[in-house]
């Protein structure tokens, strides 16, 4: 379950409904535009900030924001 | 039943008044057991730690919501209800909620909502003392939300105690549950007499389910429990949710002073009142597959009880847990859910509770509190009356 890789964020847009959380947590990584959208300021995740993807990922209330990792899945 | 054995087990009756009045010793004792626990009294399994019971919640394809009540026959009575629905049907209805609950779509409602709060506010702290519970928190969420549901004005004083019963309904067979059950009759007419498609408002979030069936995006079958589904969930729980934010301001006055500093720490400290008691303590579901978990087999087809209140003071979690504070990193509290089935109006909720926050917060120095008494109900957390007197200088 725990991806040590590097990765990428992705959101499920169909779960997205815009709360924020994500932004809240990674301002560093994404935003949201004026729709309420997030989109991704930072492709490749740098490994120094992965906690921050992390943490991301922990905040969407509605499980839309993953990472997706480089390698194949298992 | 193999697991049986190896899980540990608790003989806890966590819907007792006597559990109830202070359920986190008890919760605690659960979380300590292991990371599922039999609960012998109801024969389901307590998941009370913040991490498997977010496990459990962000899987709906290994763990059902079907079982979404604790006892079989109210699962029945849901039928095909969004809490209980996988997709795709759950997506279509969700969609119709989110157009009207997402944040995107509730910006231009603030102004007004906090135009409300200031009003109610403003009366109440005219007079000094009052009960925040039975003249602030019943009050707002009623008005507010039967309004964006478009349900005509005569009627909803019967609600409150309508859903609440609905609500013990989601609890085991106990004595609160058989209680409640002959009210659901009262509350299903309510529906259907005083919000059918005629008596909604024109613009309405209610209306709006009416609207997606004549666009063909839901079947008109699920229309009526669709807007039940507005009226059920929306209201109590957020009457709780603002009880609970004026009790523990008012016994936290160091909070409130730093919170009147910088009321930028308004959605925090909401955020953390709903973490530190949260107004929904537990759902059901059922593990559809065999869940391993260390070394416990929860076989498939056993139901869960998600603990919500305990996963939110679970110390693996979060650092001095049963310490409120409003400062603290809450982004990811589990009080309004989580994954697909996570709250549809916790936008709503938030907007709500921060309105009358920051109203209070704007006239009142220091809130003094009586004793408040505690509200029993097998699903929700909150008070029956908090009386308190405002301080304004």
């Amino acid at each position: 379950m725990e991806q040590r890789e590097t990765g990428r964020l992705s959101v499920d847009m169909g779960r997205c409904e815009g709360y924020g959380m994500c932004q809240q947590a990674a301002p560093e990584l994404l935003h949201l535009n004026d729709d309420d959208e997030p989109v991704i300021d930072v492709a490749e995740i740098p490994p120094t900030q992965k906690p921050l993807a992390d943490a991301a990922v922990r905040a969407c209330p509605v499980a839309a924001l993953n990472i997706s990792t480089t390698s194949a899945p298992a | 039943m193999p697991s049986l054995a190896t899980s540990p087990r608790s003989d806890a009756d966590i819907f007792s008044e006597k559990v109830m009045a202070d359920p986190y010793p008890v919760y605690r004792e659960l979380r300590d057991a292991g990371p599922v626990v039999h609960l012998e009294r109801s024969d389901v399994f307590a998941v009370a730690r913040y991490e498997e019971a977010r496990h459990v919640l962000g899987d709906w394809e290994s763990f059902s919501s079907a079982d979404v009540a604790l006892n079989e026959q109210f699962n029945q009575y849901i039928g095909d209800g969004i809490l209980r629905a996988d997709p795709p049907l759950h997506d279509q209805l969700r969609n119709v909620l989110a157009a009207r609950l997402a944040p995107r779509a509730l910006r231009d409602l603030a102004p007004d909502i906090t135009r409300r709060a200031e009003l109610l506010v403003d009366r109440l702290v005219a007079k000094g003392s009052f009960d925040a519970v039975t003249d602030l928190a019943r009050w707002f969420p009623v008005e507010v939300v039967g309004d964006l549901i478009g349900l005509p004005r005569e009627g909803r004083e019967r609600l409150l105690p309508l859903l609440d019963a609905n609500f013990n309904c989601f609890g085991p067979e106990n004595a609160r549950t058989l209680a409640s059950v002959p009210q659901l009759p009262e509350l299903a007419e309510y529906v259907m007499t005083s919000a059918t498609r005629g008596a909604l408002t024109e613009g309405s979030m209610g209306k709006a389910v009416y609207d997606a069936v004549d666009a063909g995006e839901i079947p008109e079958a699920v229309a009526p429990w669709l807007v039940m589904t507005y009226v059920t969930a929306g209201m109590d729980t957020t009457v709780h949710a603002i009880g609970h934010t004026v009790w523990l301001l008012a016994e936290h006055p160091v909070q409130w002073d730093a919170l009147r500093a910088d009321p930028a720490l308004v959605p925090q400290a909401f955020r953390e009142v709903v973490r530190y008691e949260s107004s929904v303590q537990v759902f059901g579901r059922t593990a559809r597959v065999d869940w391993n978990i260390g070394d416990v087999t929860v076989p498939a087809g056993s139901r869960l009880a998600v603990l919500y209140g305990s996963a939110n003071r679970d110390e693996r979690k979060w650092p001095d847990a049963d310490r409120f504070d409003i400062t603290r990193n809450n982004l990811d509290h589990l009080g309004f859910g989580y994954g697909l089935h996570g709250c549809a109006g916790q936008a709503l909720a938030r907007l709500e509770g921060e309105a009358i926050l920051r109203a209070l917060l704007r006239r009142v120095s220091r809130i003094e509190a009586g004793e408040p008494v505690r509200h029993f109900n097998n699903i929700l957390r909150g008070l029956d009356s908090l009386p308190v007197t405002v301080v304004t200088d």
